[in-house]
């Protein structure tokens, strides 16, 4: 056990000297901020990290239930927090103020998707997952269908999203600190898996969770100070920027600028992004709003905090307080993105991703206030990413290592599995986000277009729905990962049909997709009905009177299992 | 082990008391739900629909509120607003159900 942490210990540390061995190689143009060592910002950053990675210390972790989801009881402003801060990620730290600054009215579609997602989660699913009180989503839905090809292809999906969602989440963190140390992206890269590995070994998720909320206040914190600042500077009173950047917003369809009026064909260019349909057509938005909200109520890391909460009150609660948080921040985002376009009118793709930096930069904010908003950034990269790696490392152990491969190991060796498989994971991590596909908020679509289009379907029919068995969960899962990573090898293939304007984007296929898994999750089953045996339909059975508190409900004989208590 | 009763369990077709409670809940503020995240760029939508430019420029855009042009505060903020409204909804709706069901 020791020496597996001291290995991975040493592999951190060798990433890290990695990383500042590429120093000083000089940057290529990813963004047009200015380049080079900021001091103040680097002193900021250093300071947030070693109090995260501090607080993760003083909470180290031995036992595996520790480890996995943090004891059951944390309430409802604790848990909204917490789920605010794992959904507070780098996507919508920068991605979403990048998309909103490049497709104006249209990146909108992010916002309500993101946040609308919670309320389908809500009446759908959150309660329910409470009452069954396990460990993962892949356990839920082996338990449910008694089938152990559906639990591997759970846990296979939520490893897939966990290394998309991770993807977008270290280009952010690789953006943020090349910016602050002035590295070459790839180095920054590197850099960041270092951080991210070690504070992720040292704690487990115990620490994780009570890190979340410290981590919430500052992340919110660095988010809505500087704009008060900025909307100064823009002229306006400062006094409630989330509502007086309507001005600024009118202004723009006019053409008026820091810069002054623009000349008339850059204001209809500038006019028309934020009409409409000027960026995207009408299916496209639905379409893309459709697929977050069903990927949002299908992803396994925010479901999975149900099971953390103390009872299913306080599940409801928590979503009702985590939506709240979250939407404190979606209410500021698109604030960034006008006051990106406010300064800077004309810029493209290249300087997107980082328009929450760039913006108060050309603003001429102090580098303080820039640092401490990058550090925020660089803090919701990293609890998401720690998250996202526990939930992927503890599919992989709990639910194919301790579950279906080697039922009778030990805890100790399924923490070991666990921690082996968050290194490798990370590994690829890094080898996806070395070269990113899309922009940051894309690629967090495609991890919800996962969601939505495999889990979604086969959890709120396996709630709701007594007649799907798990022939149909299988059919369903299995064509709606198919349809999925088709759409989305598509479009890094640049299929035309694939793309952000074809008939089936990557981002958001969920529209046509989900609804046939639905469609094939019920017919299948309709069809397989004769066929199931005996024991699937009684613990089938036996499992949703859990969920919806029915008489006659059976304690599971849960031999199988080492973390049953 | 005895062969039991199968479980019936239909989100459209509510067997127990708690479910029936729990479903005509979800219904109402899945119902609300989607009229506030589809009536509303649907609106938009057919608003647009004359504008000879095909971007939808229609008397919802040339509205001010609150300063912002009004198609854009109703996805920016309305939405988001009226999600945690619902979420408090439910909320409320499911304490009153509830505490009906314990009545009784």
């Amino acid at each position: 056990m020791k020496k597996a942490l001291s290995i991975t210990l040493l592999i951190s540390i060798l990433l890290l000297l990695a990383s500042s061995a590429a120093f000083g190689v000089a940057g290529e143009e990813i963004y047009q901020v200015k380049q080079g060592f900021k001091l103040v910002p680097a002193i900021i950053m250093v300071a947030l990290l070693c109090i995260y990675v501090g607080v993760g210390f003083l909470s180290k972790v031995s036992s595996t239930s520790g480890y996995w989801v943090a004891g059951q009881g944390i309430g409802k402003f604790g848990n909204g927090a917490a789920i605010a801060s794992d959904w507070m990620s780098a996507a919508s730290f920068m991605g979403v103020a990048g998309l909103l600054y490049l497709k104006g009215w249209f990146g909108l579609g992010y916002i309500i998707g993101w946040t609308g997602g919670y309320v389908l989660l809500l009446c759908l699913i959150a309660a329910q997952i409470r009452r069954f009180g396990k460990y993962t989503i892949p356990e839920f839905l082996g338990d449910r269908y008694n089938s152990h090809a559906v639990r591997l292809i759970a846990a296979s999906v939520t490893v897939i999203i966990a290394i998309t969602y991770s993807t977008a989440q270290f280009k952010g963190i690789g953006l943020i600190c090349g910016w602050i140390f002035g590295m070459d992206y790839k180095a920054s890269v590197f850099f960041a898996a270092g951080v991210v590995l070690s504070y992720m070994l040292i704690s487990g998720m115990s620490g994780v969770t009570r890190n979340q909320q410290i981590q919430y206040v500052v992340l919110i914190s660095a988010f809505l100070i500087p704009l008060w600042v900025l909307l100064r500077k823009a002229g306006g009173s400062g006094i409630l920027p989330q509502i007086e950047y309507g001005n600024i917003i009118s202004g723009l369809m006019e053409g008026k600028t820091a810069a002054g009026q623009l000349d008339p064909e850059a204001t209809t260019a500038l006019r028309n992004a934020y009409l409409p349909w000027g960026k995207g057509d009408f299916y496209h938005f639905i379409a893309l709003v459709f697929t977050l909200m069903v990927g949002t109520a299908g992803l396994p890391h925010i479901m999975i905090r149900f099971y953390t909460v103390k009872n299913e009150d306080v599940a409801r609660r928590s979503v009702l307080w985590g939506l709240f948080f979250i939407g404190l921040l979606y209410w500021s985002s698109p604030v960034y993105a006008a006051m990106g376009r406010f300064w800077n009118p004309a810029g493209g793709k290249a300087v997107a991703d980082v328009i929450i930096l760039s913006a108060p930069e050309r603003a001429g904010l102090g580098s303080a206030f820039i640092g401490y908003l990058a550090s925020g950034a660089l803090a919701a990269g990293l609890s998401t990413v720690a998250g996202l790696l526990v939930a992927g490392a503890s599919a992989i152990a709990h639910d194919w290592y301790a579950t279906v491969f080697k039922p009778d190991c030990s805890d100790r060796q399924a923490l070991l599995v666990g921690r082996i498989f968050t290194a490798v994971l990370c590994g690829v991590v890094i080898l996806f986000a070395l070269n990113p596909p899309a922009l940051i908020a894309q690629i967090v679509a495609m991890a919800f277009a996962i969601a939505g289009n495999t889990i979604f379907p086969v959890v709120v029919l396996g709630i709701w729905y007594s007649g799907s068995n798990k022939y149909g969960a299988l059919a369903g899962m299995i064509f709606g990962l198919g349809m999925t990573l088709m759409a989305m090898f598509g479009w890094m293939a640049k299929i035309p049909m694939f793309g952000d304007q074809g008939l089936l984007p990557a981002t958001s296929s969920a529209l046509i997709v989900c609804p046939l898994a639905f469609l094939i999750n019920i017919l299948v089953s309709n069809a397989t009905n004769e066929k199931l045996d005996e024991e699937s339909a009684e613990r089938g059975d036996n499992i949703l009177r859990k969920l919806h508190n029915l008489p006659g409900y059976q304690e599971e004989d849960d031999g199988t299992n080492a973390f049953s208590r | 082990m005895a062969k039991r009763q199968r479980v019936h369990v239909n989100f459209f077709v509510p067997s127990s008391d708690g479910i029936k409670a729990e479903t005509s809940v979800a219904k109402t503020i899945i119902l609300l739900w989607f009229l506030l995240s589809y009536g509303i760029p649907v609106l938009i939508w057919l608003a647009g629909l004359p504008d000879p430019n095909g971007l939808g420029e229609s008397f919802i855009t040339n509205t001010r509120f609150l300063g912002f042009p009004l198609h854009y505060w109703l996805l920016a903020q309305g939405c988001t607003l009226g999600y945690i409204l619902l979420c408090k909804l439910y909320c409320v709706l499911w304490d009153a159900k509830s505490n009906r069901l314990q009545k009784s």
